[in-house]
């Protein structure tokens, strides 16, 4: 297996892109990690396209094709994959395994996904139809739903509060306001949306005990990079940062199944998987990615990875630990809870936000000083497909 | 009419492990044979929540969905009908029964339905 080095990345801005369809965006940030790896007017050998709705929401298939079309990238491999809002992180890996193995040179991966095409309504049925159709599905149940049970166990289990969940919420906007591509950019404060009665009406439940700033916003985005072998890598322009690690693992599709609910299983194998092939442990990770479509979930997989004990996450937050400055900083980019989360994108997104940390190429206000090593965890379905992946600063 | 709860469970006739809804292969020891087991008696609130962001299909302010376990150890999600004034709590007792839970083209959906019995 060769080492893979990330040598180009691109974004463009998350939030409400009517003017762009979804073919438009995975073209933007496309040619953004073109150009960031030099490679303005050449070709790939790959491409792999991240997209969990192109097919329901935008009623196109064949999403990779198109683009590669689009881009002039013809001959190139093209292939779109699909697995749910694991879909980016999976991209990710079928780029990373095409260029270890040798098969490969350089191959783009590229996530997406336009949800604000269709109403709040469509959006959420869509997002939903990842649960179980039988057993789940027929009965209304949302992803904040799933969430929400998910969160009672929880903080049950683990004494996690109100309180602290707030608290990422907050730190997360605030780094949304600090980050261009953001979609939520607004900072919050702790009155209004918590201890007042403002917050009956500002922040209302969307999914008890959930409340409406717990959740991440529906967005629109797409985020890119470029792989290539780093064995062949001949005086970069930018400092190289490789893959050192991922890892990927499944656990059941309904949340009722298995044996301690609380228990993200997929969570703490994937991030297991990526430290040890990294040859890492949690405390050698300078800054985290980790997919908070809600605020329970950046504590529970901050506990998970094994940054944190169990029910010693929310302590941490509370602490200040996970902001920036903090022992471990999470989600400086402001998380799928600012940033937002364009369902397919979002895996690739916050493998693109890691490098820009492992650059050192950040504003002082979001960057982690002298960050090496970085994690993310995308989390498919309600934690039934996680990937996670361990990026390294080459020296 | 009162219906039959139609939710049907798979029990492994290796190992015994209860599964619900259906896997071809035991979860557990990944054996293929199962003898059919129906849900029997009450049934007890593992976890709920009131959803307020509905998804398309659902025409009403909000719906309150949980998850229980019946006095046989099936574990199964269904809807619970009550108003936002009912207090629930996890590990109440609740009275399962087999009523429409959507609507579907203009037909309805059966599903599992709950109420508190405590």
């Amino acid at each position: 297996m060769r080492d893979v080095a990330v040598i180009g990345v691109g974004m463009i801005p998350f939030g409400r892109r009517d003017e762009d369809s979804l073919m438009d965006m995975l073209a933007y940030a496309s040619l953004k990690a073109l150009d960031d790896a030099g490679l303005g007017d050449q070709s790939v050998d790959a491409v792999y396209v991240g997209n969990m709705g192109g097919g329901m929401l935008q009623h196109q298939s064949a999403i990779a094709s198109s683009l590669v079309d689009r881009l002039s990238l013809l001959p190139a491999a093209a292939d779109t994959v699909e697995n749910g809002p694991a879909s980016g992180g999976s991209a990710v890996k079928n780029g990373l395994l095409a260029v270890a193995s040798g098969y490969y040179d350089t191959v783009l991966v590229v996530g997406g996904e336009k949800m604000r095409e269709v109403t709040g309504w469509r959006a959420t049925d869509f997002v939903a139809t990842m649960t179980h159709p039988l057993a789940e599905y027929i009965y209304g149940v949302t992803l904040p739903g799933m969430a929400g049970m998910f969160t009672r166990l929880y903080m049950e289990k683990y004494g996690v509060t109100r309180e602290a969940l707030v608290a990422v919420a907050i730190k997360n906007q605030e780094m949304g306001g600090r980050n261009p591509y953001a979609h939520v950019e607004m900072s919050i404060t702790k009155e209004g949306i918590y201890d007042d009665h403002a917050s009956i009406v500002n922040n209302p439940v969307v999914a008890d005990p959930l409340h409406l700033y717990d959740a991440c916003p529906v967005s629109d985005g797409a985020a890119a990079l470029i792989l290539f072998p780093l064995e062949k890598l001949k005086n970069p322009a930018k400092p190289p940062v490789v893959i050192a690690g991922f890892g990927q693992a499944t656990d059941t599709q309904t949340l009722q199944e298995r044996e301690d609910p609380t228990d993200l299983k997929a969570v703490t194998l994937a991030s297991q998987q990526a430290l040890e092939m990294a040859k890492l442990k949690p405390s050698d990770i300078h800054v985290a990615e980790l997919h908070d479509a809600f605020t329970i979930l950046e504590i529970a997989e901050s506990e998970h990875v094994g940054f944190f004990k169990k029910g010693e996450g929310a302590k941490a937050v509370l602490a200040g630990k996970t902001a920036l400055g903090g022992t471990i900083p999470i989600n400086v980019s402001g998380g799928l809870k600012a940033r937002g989360h364009p369902v397919g994108a979002t895996g690739v997104a916050q493998v693109v936000d890691i490098v820009y940390q492992l650059r050192h190429e950040l504003p002082k206000n979001r960057q982690v000083k002298n960050a090496v090593n970085g994690l993310t965890v995308n989390f498919g379905g309600f934690g039934n497909n996680v990937l996670s992946f361990v990026l390294r600063r080459v020296s | 009419m009162k219906k039959e709860i139609e939710i049907t469970a798979y029990k492994c006739k290796k190992c015994g492990k209860l599964h619900y809804p259906f896997h071809d292969r035991c979860l557990a020891c990944r054996t293929r044979e199962f003898e059919t087991v129906k849900p029997s008696g009450n049934a007890r609130l593992l976890t709920f929540t009131r959803i307020y962001n509905l998804p398309w299909g659902f025409d009403q302010r909000y719906l309150v969905i949980g998850v229980v376990e019946f006095e046989n150890g099936i574990r199964a999600m269904g809807q619970i009908k009550v108003d936002e004034s009912v207090k629930l709590k996890v590990g109440m007792t609740m009275l399962p029964s087999w009523e429409p839970v959507r609507v579907q083209y203009g037909e309805n959906v059966y599903g599992l339905a709950l109420a508190p019995l405590s």
